[in-house]
């Protein structure tokens, strides 16, 4: 119990500690990559919640763009019709999609994979147009998103980019920080009990129905979580800011990072920011039409889904992993 | 009275094409155990090279068989390919389960993006090959056009077809028998995996002729993000989930019936909210009779 208590207290130090060196390097580079840095949190938060739901409690979900857009829209409608402060419109984003979440959860924890993704996938699709629907969330343009300008005591050549990653990247570490906890508590080994098999955990006294659904509200407000960041990094909050292609990125970057593994999120998110610049270079270099500069983050994206999915099922990381315990137990002979 | 009877005309159309749809999820479905979410693009990919046979040979009859030829071909082609090879490496490990599922949906978007390169995003569009102008009866404009005649008689002439060969012929049998118990099958000197490739490549035909019939249906516009084919996945797929997702009389049930209650909404209620009333009625068929309103029976689930 006493090592416990202490590898959780170092493990708040680390956090702290990678908190103050990314602080420090926000300062150190120029404004495109902080911009990027915080893009890099709210995917972070946002693979990580996929990663949660996929791969500690054996559950897909196609749809987690449309809890992102909750997320986004609850907290551009308090921040403007509420004036809330920024953090309160915070909780609200993560408390929305998680009521959401346990809603959608409670259905969902009865459904298996197939149904399960195509619920998901029907509510990625269809969510944007209640957006036309309802006058007060503003149809096709949205609604500013607007998170103020950083505290003054921060001095004045504190840009509101940095604001956005300052902002962005606490949240991330907070979120990582408590997702790690419940992982190691009672709730992470009843998900991964369920994961890895229903019918033994059900025989070992464990609710399967309460556990998924437990998954997917956190899961659903930690997606939340990144829907508000998200809005913020882009100042507004509109359908095509979560469209389909959000959900399948999200997907891909939980895949990538290895679904299992927590700490590999940083590869998926680090991909899914990196992907745009990559296409554009590419196709700046080869001097291409408008289709190939419109198409090509998508296309690339959905390749390296493919090919990791057919390749390496579990993630790159954990991959290598297998390999090396392989060669290793090899040796050992 | 006259509104009644168009907004069920226009329920029997709209929820015709959701049935070719769904009979393409249930196909694959049944051979392989996965929902193809790949399915509207190959839809997609099949109506785009109907585009381009109608700019070649200005005929939309030719390009309807061309383009259903074609689904097929890529239906198969995508098993052959895609689905043996993550099948035989991919048999364990946390998300073994929802692998083909993600890797369906990466094919959706490779599809997509492809098309996107080569075609553009401009939009193309298909003309209906037949007056789109409804039927008048003393005064009044019905909803039912000769096109929509064309559609609703095409969809009952593929469902016939495919009914005679699941019920009629050898091939049939074996279909069924992979589907059902595909060990034993195997024993029985069915060459499953060739089977299960004719399944895939009878969804892409399905598909395909979806995607020829909804394009002139709507405005005609074709686009590789278009709504039109995501909206018809997401039905097709709501139509499967109705039927029970196992029977293909059921997927066609269960078309008409969400073409129905949409055209209901959609003339009583409010466009927008077709959506989330689609969405309802699948979360209400989850919940109450999961497996489908006319489901088999528990025991005869493979």
């Amino acid at each position: 119990m006493h090592r416990f208590q202490h590898s959780n207290f170092s493990r708040l130090l680390f956090f702290v500690l990678l908190g103050g060196l990314l602080f420090l390097a926000g300062n150190r580079v120029d404004e495109l990559r902080v911009y990027q840095g915080a893009t890099l949190a709210m995917y972070v938060v946002a693979i990580s919640s996929l990663i949660l739901l996929t791969g500690y409690s054996g559950q897909v979900s196609l749809g987690h763009g449309a809890l992102m857009a909750i997320g986004g829209y609850s907290a551009a409608l308090t921040r403007n019709y509420l004036s809330l402060p920024i953090w309160l419109c915070f909780v609200i984003a993560i408390l929305t999609a998680a009521i959401a979440g346990a809603v959608l959860g409670t259905a969902a924890a009865r459904l298996s994979g197939p149904y399960l993704a195509g619920t998901t996938l029907a509510l990625a699709v269809g969510l944007p147009s209640i957006a036309n629907q309802f006058g007060f969330l503003g149809g096709e343009q949205g609604l500013l998103f607007d998170v103020g300008m950083p505290p003054a005591s921060f001095g004045s050549d504190f840009s509101p980019y940095k604001w956005y990653f300052w902002i962005a990247a606490s949240s991330a570490l907070i979120a990582i920080w408590w997702l790690q906890n419940i992982l190691r508590s009672r709730f992470g080994r009843i998900w991964r009990a369920v994961r890895d098999n229903e019918v033994a955990a059900q025989l070992a006294g464990i609710h399967v129905g309460k556990a998924k659904t437990l998954a997917f509200t956190v899961s659903s407000g930690l997606a939340g979580l990144a829907g508000a960041l998200l809005a913020m990094t882009i100042a507004t909050v509109s359908p095509s800011a979560f469209p389909l292609t959000l959900s399948f990125a999200l997907l891909t970057g939980a895949v990538l990072s290895g679904v299992t593994t927590l700490p590999g999120v940083m590869i998926g998110a680090v991909t899914l920011v990196a992907t745009p610049e990559i296409a554009d270079s590419i196709s700046r270099r080869f001097a291409s039409s408008e289709n190939v500069t419109m198409n090509l983050p998508g296309l690339l994206v959905s390749t390296l889904l493919v090919l990791v999915v057919l390749l390496v099922p579990n993630g790159p990381v954990e991959q290598w992993r297998s390999v090396r315990a392989r060669k290793s137990a090899h040796a050992a002979h | 009275m006259f509104q009644l009877l168009n907004t069920i005309l226009i329920g029997i159309t709209s929820g015709a094409i959701y049935s070719l749809m769904a009979i393409a999820l249930v196909l694959v479905w049944r051979s392989t155990r996965v929902v193809n979410f790949a399915q509207a693009g190959q839809a997609l990919l099949s109506t785009y090279i109907g585009f381009e046979v109608i700019q070649r040979f200005d005929s939309y009859w030719i390009a309807l068989i061309v383009a259903i030829v074609a689904g097929a071909a890529v239906g198969a082609l995508i098993d052959v390919l895609f689905m043996r090879f993550l099948f035989s490496r991919n048999t364990q490990g946390p998300i073994a389960g929802v692998a083909p599922i993600i890797a369906t949906l990466g094919l959706l978007g490779l599809i997509r993006g492809g098309i996107g390169i080569f075609l553009g995003n401009t939009e193309a569009s298909i003309r209906p090959p037949v007056s789109n102008v409804g039927f008048t009866i003393s005064g009044h404009t019905l909803a039912f056009s000769p096109l929509k005649f064309l559609i609703v008689g095409a969809v009952i002439f593929l469902m016939l077809a495919l009914s005679l060969i699941f019920q009629r012929t050898n091939i049939g049998l074996a279909l069924r028998a992979s589907a059902y118990a595909p060990e034993i099958a195997r024993l029985a000197g069915v060459r499953v995996d060739g089977i299960r490739t004719l399944g895939w490549a009878l969804a892409g035909a399905a598909g395909a002729a979806a995607g020829m019939l909804q394009t002139p249906n709507g405005d005609g516009g074709l686009s590789p993000d278009s709504l039109d084919f995501s909206l018809l996945l997401v039905f097709g797929f709501i139509a499967a989930v109705i039927g029970g997702l196992e029977s293909l009389i059921g997927a066609v049930v269960g078309g008409l019936l969400l073409g129905l209650v949409l055209a209901f909404v959609l003339t009583y209620v409010s466009g927008s909210l077709v959506f989330i009333i689609a969405f309802m009625v699948l979360i209400l068929v989850l919940l109450l009779r999961p497996s489908g309103l006319i489901g088999a029976k528990r025991g005869r689930r493979a």
